[in-house]
């Protein structure tokens, strides 16, 4: 008994040595990567301030494909940006113990994700000067502004979501930082203690941690529904042939959390061997999501039949003309390469037990997320390619489409964007919650200790009974 | 950007332009009797005889001598007139496919009177062939000004809008660049503004003010499309479009009156028109409630498309979409 | 004789013939071609407000030989009287290749009461000279209406102006009558074809159902159209025959392509969004909170 507290404590210490060191040090590694992003970001930023001054124009969009490779981005990152909700609100509701370690992760995958998701629309705005008038002279009639609502929402509970679990990991990286020499020190020291909101672990204290958590929990997963949901009805909600569906909002949701999934899986891996976290995320945590992943992208394979099937069993005039396109025109290729290679195989590796081992799972979640990718723009781009109207007599760029050097820069610049704040957050805070993991060793530990107090009783129980069988005639024979 | 429109639009002078109106109006009505010739409307020669027809922002038809007009110069109705509309009007077009041989000259009228790059066709005439077996004939498609519009309907910032008299108009002072409503219309009748007008529009406009009645000076980043000219109809004149069609294709006018007027100045009834012909709008099923009606190409007497050339419905298919590449 | 005056012509013609190649050969490509055919078409019409308009119509030959109307050429108006010409003034023809003019009210009459115009094109580098004459008779067309019984009766007379200045009826004169509308005049009925009687007048049965304004008011127009001895004449007159327009209660209801949204909608997303927002107060109230425990904490320490 003595021994396991001892170990406890131990154990306590190194998941915070786990967790803080790679707050400690900047490796070269490290600056060389953060370098580079810059230079991409740089690159997208010049390319942007390109497009400002010369218009859309610069960008390969024409008045057929006015929605390019900007808002299937945003469609993207917005579907990434689903899985810390899954992950972290829905594992926390139902009390899965393994979610400890990977939480935060998928938090901030959520949080970064959104962040530059909100930022492609603004990116494929005509007018960015202009954007004032969402507010003076909005119209909630407009499936745009319930997007800016919704993405407003989601992205101030997820902020929320990310920061509370944070709170007594701020406070532990603030009493830890105790020599602060250097000029980045004190700032991170300020920042910490800022961040911590005076936390002292108090009873009260966690007693209100844990009711706005409980209830944050609870509301982030109907708004993250919503906010997926409005995405898809800025497409749903046009009669365009291929995006005048019904099953579109929940066909975007699946979409997102079969990406998202896939997503908190690779931020799990890049983790896990960064930090070496090996210790936290186990084999079994990848089994784990694999089987989650599993399970979306069933779902996902399931609303794609049915939002391929159906209209294609009917093959109206101008869906038909889109299908036809989509199966055997010039989209054919990509359109079945993601329903075979990033819907169906997927589903076939992670049914496998060997398929949700870390290097198989890794690559499939690889081709899942850029699938995803390639679905967002299979779904925006070929119907803004297939109107009403036939495309009669236009200039050749009007009636295709294929993004251009404009298009790419900016894009990778956000994707940029989202590792450089990855990185730069993993490099100042904790990546796992530490309070979290501790929680769950403790309870482990609870329930080791409830175990072999159980055993023990129960050896003293069995020996009680022999005892008292023995003394039972014991007194007899003494008697005797 | 609004308040640089209001500062465009002197009040005074518009209050006096409506004076001016006033004063034309009972100078006709002591008249009793006056003549019209639209015809003849605003003839650039000596016509002094000429009587013409001014529709005042508040609706009401004045006539007055095209000598005195040439005093009152129509600027441009303020941004809360040209959205507010016309009161008392409906306007609505019917657009004859059994006259139309195809000629572009609508469209050319159009882009002369809007400025407009030749790339961009407001009024466009498509060479429709529905099926195998069907005869393929011309199809001009202006914008339909729906009743039900889909592109109002998503508009984030209240840009584009419904008037009173259905004309459907964009704001290009007020416009994001969104682009959601060249999604929503199912026509494709938007035209986004990619880049900066040229500089010979811009030349050519000078520092013309804006109203979203003329849709020029356009900006750049901004949506634009067919508006049926609704700075012309307050002069008393119909769209570039009618006015410009040689085969007299085109039906204008005001559905509250049901009558339409065509180039020629023959005016028919519209109801009557509709019924003797079959008339339908396009794509009725979409539930748009267009306010433009056709007129289908029954016993045409110009010759059929080529339906080899663009336009047949085999060209819908992407592989050969580029086949009508600069034809213009 | 005749002999003679066909050999005379024919050398004439020769002799112009060659001039006309001498020439032709004789001026360069580059400068101005020869002066394009044109031919002259008038017409007379008679407004409602009694004004006269002199209108000729210019068109010319184009490369293919074609007559097309001819845009801004002068166009000099004279009035004819005993062989004496004088000018009343010139106009250019229009996009339409129309030029008119308003005519004096004292035109110069002959004894049947017949008024003459010639329309000309002179001296003119582009077009070959050409000329145009009409004469006409003034008549008036006067309109009256009759609302007795329920059919309604639109009358109009025809008079002309005899030499002595009386008003005589002028019998057999067709008239159209019309109804105004926007961007035209729109015929009243399908058969709108009426003759005029003895007395000079001609009537119409009024159809029902013609839409009017707001005030039920229509302008009825009455037309005599290229008649041979008095051209074109038209009349009208403003009358509350029309169906009236109802105003429209609410051009701009609360719809969805509309500016104002329908309240269903607006209730349901201010209260999903507004729900949740009142949660995240709270929460941020209960943060609030956490950091003031601390304070009262320290304080107490």
């Amino acid at each position: 008994m003595a021994n396991q507290k001892y170990n406890l404590k131990e154990e306590i210490e190194q998941v915070r040595e786990d967790c803080l060191r790679p707050t400690r040090k900047w490796g070269r590694s490290t600056q060389i990567w953060i370098g580079s992003l810059l230079m991409v970001m740089a690159w997208g930023l010049y390319c942007y301030i390109h497009q400002l001054r010369n218009g859309l124009g610069v960008t390969a969009m024409r008045n057929y494909v006015s929605w390019g490779l900007y808002i299937s981005t945003f469609v993207f990152f917005i579907g990434i940006s689903h899985s810390g909700t899954l992950v972290s609100a829905i594992l926390r509701i139902t009390k899965q113990e393994w979610r400890r370690p990977i939480t935060r992760s998928a938090e901030l995958l959520t949080f970064v994700s959104l962040l530059f998701g909100g930022i492609m629309p603004i990116i494929d705005l005509g007018r960015p000067d202009r954007i004032a008038n969402l507010v003076i002279f909005g119209r909630v009639q407009s499936p745009l502004l319930w997007d800016v609502i919704s993405i407003l929402t989601y992205f101030t509970g997820s902020t929320v979501f990310l920061f509370l679990p944070m709170i007594p990991d701020m406070a532990l990286c603030r009493d830890r930082l105790k020599v602060c020499e250097t000029k980045f020190d004190k700032f991170r020291k300020w920042l910490y203690t800022k961040m911590a909101l005076g936390w002292q672990g108090t009873k009260t204290q966690w007693h209100r941690l844990e009711l706005t958590m409980t209830i944050m929990t609870i509301v982030i997963i109907p708004v993250a529904v919503s906010v997926h949901t409005v995405v898809s009805y800025i497409f749903a909600m046009t009669l365009r042939p291929g995006w005048n569906s019904t099953v579109f909002g929940p066909y975007f949701v699946a979409g997102a959390l079969y990406s998202g999934s896939a997503g908190v899986i690779l931020g799990m891996v890049a983790f896990r061997k960064l930090y070496s976290l090996e210790k936290y995320i186990t084999p079994r945590h990848f089994d784990l999501m694999g089987r989650i992943v599993l399970a979306l992208t069933m779902i996902y394979a399931y609303l794609n039949l049915n939002e391929y099937w159906i209209p294609a069993y009917k093959m109206a005039t101008a869906e038909g003309h889109l299908l036809n396109d989509l199966f055997s025109g010039s989209y054919s290729i990509a359109f079945w390469t993601c329903q075979f290679g990033t819907v169906l195989i997927p589903i076939i590796v992670l049914a496998i037990p060997a398929g949700r081992k870390l290097i198989p799972i890794t690559i499939t979640c690889i081709i899942i997320v850029l699938g995803a990718w390639v679905k967002r723009y299979l779904i925006v781009v070929p119907t803004l390619l297939h109107p009403f109207m036939p495309i009669q007599e236009v200039p050749g760029s009007w009636s295709t489409y294929f993004p251009n050097y404009v298009e790419f820069s900016v894009t990778a610049a956000c994707l940029a964007g989202i590792f450089l704040v990855i990185t730069l957050f993993a490099k100042m805070f904790p990546m796992m919650a530490v309070w979290e993991v501790e929680e769950g060793i403790q309870i482990e530990y609870d329930k080791q200790a409830a175990i072999e107090l159980r055993e023990q009783r129960e050896t003293e129980e069995a020996k009680n009974i022999l005892g008292n069988a023995g003394t039972a005639n014991e007194p007899i024979i003494q008697q005797a | 950007m609004i308040e640089e429109n209001k500062e465009n639009i002197n009040p005074e002078s518009k209050t006096t332009n409506r004076r001016n109106l006033l004063k034309y109006g009972f100078l006709t009505a002591g008249l009793t009797v006056a003549g019209i010739g639209l015809k003849k409307v605003f003839s650039e020669g000596n016509d002094p005889g000429e009587t013409v027809k001014v529709l005042t922002p508040d609706g009401k038809v004045y006539e007055t001598c095209s000598t005195q007009l040439k005093e009152y110069r129509p600027g441009p109705v303020t941004n809360a007139e040209a959205r507010k509309g016309i009161p008392n009007k409906k306007f609505v077009m019917v657009i004859d496919l059994a006259k139309c041989d195809g000629c572009k000259k609508c469209t050319e009228a159009c882009q002369a009177m809007h400025y407009t790059e030749p790339d961009r066709e407001w009024i466009k005439v498509f060479k429709m062939h529905e099926a195998e077996a069907t005869a393929p004939f011309y199809f001009p498609k202006p914008c339909f000004h729906c009743d039900n519009p889909p592109c109002t309907k998503v508009c984030p910032v209240n840009a584009t809008f419904k008037r009173e008299d259905g004309i459907v108009l964009i704001d290009n002072e007020r416009c994001i660049g969104c682009r959601m409503c060249m999604a929503a219309c199912p026509y494709s009748t938007r035209f986004f503004n990619w880049s900066a007008p040229d500089e010979k529009q811009t030349a050519q406009l000078g520092n013309a003010a804006y109203s979203p009645e003329q849709s020029v000076p356009r900006k750049i980043g901004t949506v634009e499309k067919c508006d049926f000219c609704p700075d012309m109809i307050r002069q008393g004149k119909m769209p570039a479009c009618v006015s410009g069609c040689p085969m007299n294709v085109i039906y204008f006018g005001d559905q509250n009156e049901d009558a339409v007027t065509n180039a020629s100045g023959v005016t028919v009834k519209l109801s009557q028109l509709l019924e003797d012909n079959a008339g339908y709008r396009h794509l009725e099923e979409l539930g748009t409630e267009p306010r433009v009606y056709y007129l289908p190409p029954k016993n045409r007497k110009y010759p059929t498309p080529n339906v080899n050339a663009p336009g047949g419905r085999e060209n819908k298919k992407p592989t050969e979409l580029n086949m009508g590449d600069m034809h213009m | 004789m005749k002999m003679k005056s066909i050999i005379n012509k024919i050398t004439l013609s020769i002799i112009f013939t060659s001039l006309i190649c001498v020439i032709s050969t004789a001026q360069d490509k580059s400068e101005v071609k020869s002066k394009r055919e044109t031919a002259i078409e008038m017409s007379y019409n008679k407004k409602a407000d009694k004004s006269k308009i002199a209108v000729a119509l210019v068109t010319a030959k184009n490369e293919a030989g074609k007559f097309i109307p001819a845009n801004n050429v002068q166009v000099n108006f004279y009035a004819k009287h005993n062989n004496d010409e004088q000018l009343i003034k010139s106009a250019n023809t229009n996009n339409k290749g129309e030029a008119n003019i308003l005519l004096p009210k004292d035109l110069p009459l002959n004894d049947s009461m017949y008024f003459n115009i010639i329309a000309k094109i002179e001296n003119n580098n582009q077009f070959e000279n050409a000329q145009e004459q009409m004469h006409f008779k003034e008549a008036n067309l006067s309109f009256s209406l009759d609302s007795k019984d329920t059919n309604r009766m639109v009358i109009a007379k025809v008079t002309e102006m005899s030499k002595d200045g009386k008003e005589i009826p002028v019998k057999g004169v067709e008239l159209k009558f019309y109804v105004c509308r926007l961007f035209g005049t729109m015929p009243a009925s399908e058969d709108n074809n009426i003759t005029t009687d003895d007395k000079g007048e001609a009537s119409f049965a009024y159809p029902k159902n013609i839409p009017g304004s707001t005030e039920g008011v229509i302008t009825l127009v009455a037309k005599i159209e290229n008649n041979e001895k008095f051209g074109s004449i038209e009349n009208k007159v403003a009358e509350p025959w029309g169906t009236v327009l109802a105003i429209e209660k609410e051009p701009f209801p609360r719809a969805l392509w509309e500016p104002t949204a329908p309240f269903p909608l607006v209730i349901t997303i201010s209260s999903l969004f507004g729900g949740v927002w009142l949660v995240y107060f709270f929460l941020f109230y209960q943060l609030k909170k956490i950091k003031e425990e601390t304070k009262i904490k320290t304080v107490k320490n």
